[in-house]
């Protein structure tokens, strides 16, 4: 396996704190860490259907003439070998493109306001977009470093869902740590759950790493977040309804982030992932 | 729906809103220049530029957050590499900065804004309704031909220009709804603006006697054509190179371009006005200001474009053109008095066409659309002459045009159908060939014998039993020596006999850089490694394989 993470490196503490998060992150799944200090305020993403310009707010250029020692000593603390990406495709002098064949992406909830704005409740649209675009994960971490110990996928059935349903049994494989499952039925059988998941193929592997599936009626949305042990990473989809339904109902995953302070590993309506990679 | 038809129904709202987009920089410029005109004559009139290029600037690189520039490169490149994708922002934002900088008076034309808007738009509607790389390709020159087909009224050139600049490539499946979105430009910019032709028709008659002096003037344009390429890029690099911050650099720019329109008013804005004039043989400069002006107005535009300000160099080729072609004129007539050439508007337009095609490197542009915006049908003949020797002068001295002078250098200039674009459509990840058999470094041979006598592989990669990590390679032919020779099969490890010298590649790297190094060192395949781990193996013969299936997906009849 031979995964990458893309991480923008923010040379300030809570840039620290989210940069621990994808290091330990790569090295609970083996993954490696690739680490891009930008030079410029702003980069872009071309996606297959979108080309997303992240402009970065002002923190993300803070001291950079002491960026790489300080990731460079994260890398080490965490023990890995430090890789910088350099972008070579520049769309203007000062925009860069980033590419997106990466395997994770690693962002705080905002990338383009201050971090003093920064907090539950608030997804920056860019962030929302790259999620709708990107044919891979991203990880949104919490504010401070959180090792986690566990993996709480949310599992309601959709096609998304299934994806991120993947992804745990993914990182329950690499990683050896237990794996729940969350479902808030709406107004189904747990036997509805279960065949979704014979007919993905998934019954084994879920059978071998699952500890728990906890089942919670809808109205017991609250209460199913506040179940989810504090130190699981929770692997979700997202934005897997049409945009009507998004408009008039809101996003289920932007509620959960606004609510619970775990890290969180996205996976969006274009991501593309199979169990074995 | 059909392919075909939802371009064409998808190419015609790009051309309708292009044209739109063009007709209200067109409209917006000509008010502005009305409302500044009285303030023209006072002493500190040489800071409006300035001020608008400051607004320009500012505007870019604070508000909309875009690199400034004139746009046509950047949808070059978009269509090279990246399927056509343009941000939205880039359908609005160079039509208010060049709003500000030509209106202002910085040196400067409309029209690559606006073509960078169309193509923005085209790209986006693609975005909306999901279409596929080859679908917003065609969707994007549709924007390009209605900005040019609405701002100039020529629907032929915006076809033409869409295609032969943009595009690079003549396709059936691109030539109806691209025409269809010129068209559909072409007639939004009828409905709104009342007074057709840019420029009025006159009659013009060119004989054969003005081959000769055409070509003649063909080969002065195709000079002045380098000398404009090459001044635009050096001032650009010498921009960047200043410390000055951006908005610094605008100012100054901005007041030298203001200074230079105190005694050549000519150089400033547009300067359709100018070139009217000179078409209509009523332009009194005198020979050797109009000279001086042909160069004042190079270095204006190079100053306006490199030094912060936001436009195209479409106006300034016409303006200089024309400039060229009466300078020409007058050196004829003073040389031969008595020569039976046609008006110094006839040689406008011959300088105007010698211009556009040396300056793009795109000869067919330049005659349609000088054609088109003059009307001008009679002088197609000195027309064709004189872009033909124009753009292969300029090519034979600058291989590369002003738009595609920087993507070249950089590697990111990639046509359809091109090897280059073939190969960088290619996933180095896809081109790896994962299938093999790794063996440990503590491995005595006679077991690697074993191995080696049930496996079709020519390369063993040599690992760490202990960490994985990737050690050499054995290569075969290198080893049958050994191989033929059962004494040594008990005495030796893997360790001993692999080469460790191999060059590796990574999947970082480009094909382009892969096939270099396979290249350089003669070698038939390389190993992948990442992070000291073996991936897997590129061969030439994965290559070719993959490449013919990609020239027959890019190449096919749709």
């Amino acid at each position: 396996m031979n995964y990458k993470l893309l991480q923008i490196f923010r040379n300030t503490p809570f840039g620290r704190e989210t940069f621990l998060q994808s290091l330990y992150f790569c090295k609970t799944i083996h993954a490696h860490p690739v680490v891009y200090i930008p030079e410029s305020d702003k980069f872009l993403m071309y996606f297959p259907n979108d080309a997303i310009q992240i402009d970065l707010d002002s923190s993300y250029l803070t001291s950079p003439e002491t960026a790489k020692q300080h990731a460079c000593d994260l890398f080490g603390e965490m023990g890995f070998k430090p890789a910088f990406f350099a972008p070579r495709s520049f769309t203007a002098s000062t925009l860069p493109d980033i590419p997106t064949n990466f395997d994770y992406f690693c962002c705080p909830r905002s990338v383009s306001d201050l971090s003093s704005k920064i907090g539950l409740g608030h997804i920056g649209p860019k962030v929302r977009r790259i999620i709708k675009q990107a044919p891979f994960p991203v990880l949104l971490t919490s504010l401070v470093f959180k090792p986690w110990k566990s993996i709480a996928v949310f599992f309601g059935g959709s096609t998304n869902a299934r994806k991120a349903l993947q992804m745990g049994l993914r990182i329950a494989m690499v990683s050896k740590l237990p794996m729940d499952i969350y479902t808030l039925r709406e107004k189904k059988s747990q036997g509805y759950y279960e065949n979704i998941i014979k007919e993905s193929d998934l019954t084994a592997p879920v059978s071998q790493f699952l500890r728990n599936w906890h089942y919670y009626e809808k109205s017991e949305s609250d209460a199913m977040l506040y179940d989810v042990p504090h130190d699981a990473l929770i692997v979700l989809g997202a934005y897997g309804h049409g945009v009507i339904k998004d408009l008039l109902f809101g996003s289920k995953m932007e509620k959960i982030q606004s609510t619970v302070t775990n890290n969180l590993l996205i996976t969006g309506p274009q991501c593309e992932l199979s169990l074995i990679h | 729906m059909d392919d075909r038809l939802l371009l064409i129904i998808a190419g015609s709202i790009a051309g309708i809103c292009s044209g739109l987009a063009a007709v209200a920089l067109r409209l917006a410029l000509e008010s502005v220049t009305e409302w500044l005109h009285p303030f023209r004559h006072f002493w500190w009139a040489f800071l409006l530029p300035a001020v608008g290029a400051l607004l320009s600037t500012v505007y870019l690189e604070k508000i909309t957050r875009e690199g400034a520039g004139h746009g046509v490169p950047e949808v070059i490149y978009a269509v090279s590499k990246h399927g056509g994708l343009l941000r939205l922002r880039s359908s609005y934002s160079r039509l208010i900065s060049s709003f500000l900088t030509i209106g202002s008076g910085g040196s400067a034309g409309p029209e690559a804004p606006v073509v960078m808007s169309g193509s923005a738009i085209g790209s986006n509607i693609a975005k909306l309704l999901w279409l596929n790389d080859r679908q917003r390709t065609t969707l994007v020159g549709c924007g390009t031909a209605g900005a040019i087909a609405g701002i100039f009224n020529a629907p032929l050139a915006g076809l033409v220009f869409a295609i032969e600049v943009v595009l690079g490539k003549w396709e059936f499946s691109n030539i109806i709804p691209i025409a269809i979105a010129a068209v559909a430009g072409a007639e939004v910019s009828r409905a709104i603006i009342h007074e057709q032709v840019l420029f009025n028709h006159l009659p013009f008659n060119m004989g054969t006697a003005d081959i000769l002096p055409g070509i003649c003037l063909a080969l002065f344009a195709g000079l002045i054509s380098v000398f404009f390429t090459k001044t635009l890029n050096t001032s650009g690099k010498f921009a960047k190179k200043n410390r000055f911050p951006f908005w610094m650099r605008a100012i100054i720019g901005g007041s030298v371009v203001g200074c230079i329109g105190l005694f050549f008013p000519v150089v400033l804005g547009e300067g359709y006005h100018f070139i009217q004039s000179m078409i209509s043989g009523t332009f009194t400069m005198g020979i050797f200001l109009t000279f001086v002006a042909v160069f004042a107005k190079i270095f204006a535009t190079a100053i306006t474009l490199g030094w912060g300000g936001s436009g195209g160099i479409f106006a300034p080729c016409l303006l200089i053109g024309s400039l060229t072609g009466i300078v020409f004129h007058k050196i004829v007539f003073l040389l031969f008095d008595n020569a039976a050439c046609a008006s110094e508007g006839a040689y406008a337009l011959l300088g105007m066409t010698g211009l556009i095609s040396g300056v793009m490197q795109a000869p067919l542009t330049g005659i349609f659309l000088v054609l088109e915006i003059t009307g001008g049908y009679e002088t197609i003949l000195p027309l064709i002459v004189v872009s033909a020797i124009s753009s292969t002068m300029s090519h034979y001295i600058e291989p590369a045009s002003f738009y595609f002078k920087e993507l070249i250098r950089k590697g990111q200039f990639l046509r359809p159908g091109t090897d280059a674009r073939i190969l960088s459509d290619l996933n180095i990840r896809e081109l790896v060939s994962t299938e093999f058999t790794t063996v440990s470094e503590n491995m005595i041979f006679r077991e690697f014998i074993k191995i080696l006598k049930t496996s079709d592989q020519f390369f063993f990669p040599v690992i760490d039993e202990n960490t994985g990590a990737y050690k050499g390679m054995i290569e075969i032919r290198n080893i049958r020596r050994h191989v033929l020779n059962p004494g040594i099969y008990d005495m030796v490890f893997l360790n001993q006999i692999m080469d460790t010298d191999i060059l590796t590649a990574s999947l970082e790297n480009d094909l382009h850089d892969v096939l270099e190094m396979m290249e350089t060192n003669n070698m038939e395949s390389i190993p992948v490694v990442e992070h000291d781990t073996f991936i897997g193996m590129i061969s030439k013969t994965r290559i070719l394989d993959l490449y013919r299936r990609e020239l027959i997906m890019q190449t096919s009849v749709r």
